[in-house]
């Protein structure tokens, strides 16, 4: 997750960015530290938000395949992120949705498996749309 | 294994957020939020992480 590194750029689109994980906010307090994170974080103990959401739980190879681990291990390189230990359902896998304020949902990237994430410009670009429209 | 599915399952995502604006959240105080305060003024970003860690 490194849309953090392009808030000033949502802010100035007018867009709210929030991050919801799971565990407790003592987690996700230790996550903004040790992660550098500024941005409002929030937890869904109960993962209902993330069903809601159409956010599914992988399979093994979702998570473990030699694929997913290597497309993984290659945005970890990249953003330089370090994988801390799994806090939560160890198989649930996240997404991103925009979300106006009429309630409509013009964007929604659901992860496929555990190496699955937006590239953050397609999402900025989204935002940016929504804000517009 | 690891409380992961037996088989690929699909991806639904919503038609619209009126279910998703119930659902409650915690912030990083404590405080209970729920997520329909999130888009209720201007559009929002919502990242579902697969865990903090």
């Amino acid at each position: 997750m490194q849309l953090h590194r392009d808030r000033d750029k949502f802010d100035a689109a007018g867009v709210r960015l929030a991050v919801i994980g799971q565990g407790t906010p003592d987690h996700a307090r230790d996550f903004q530290r040790s992660q550098h994170v500024d941005l409002p974080l929030y937890v869904d103990r109960t993962r209902d938000s993330y069903r809601l959401a159409g956010a599914k739980v992988g399979t093994l190879g979702e998570l473990l395949g030699p694929a997913v681990v290597a497309r993984g291990l290659r945005v970890s390189l990249r953003d330089r992120v370090r994988q801390g230990r799994t806090v939560g359902h160890p198989a649930q896998l996240g997404g991103v949705l925009i979300v106006k304020p009429d309630g409509s949902i013009p964007y929604v990237h659901l992860s496929d498996d555990a190496s699955d994430v937006p590239p953050n410009n397609e999402v900025l670009a989204a935002a940016r749309a929504a804000a517009e429209g | 294994m690891l409380g992961t599915a037996s088989k690929r399952q699909g991806v639904h995502p919503p038609g619209s957020a009126e279910e998703l604006a119930g659902s409650r959240v915690l912030d990083a105080e404590g405080r209970e939020v729920a997520l329909a305060e999130l888009w209720r003024d201007r559009p929002a970003v919502l990242v579902w992480l697969r865990h903090y860690g």
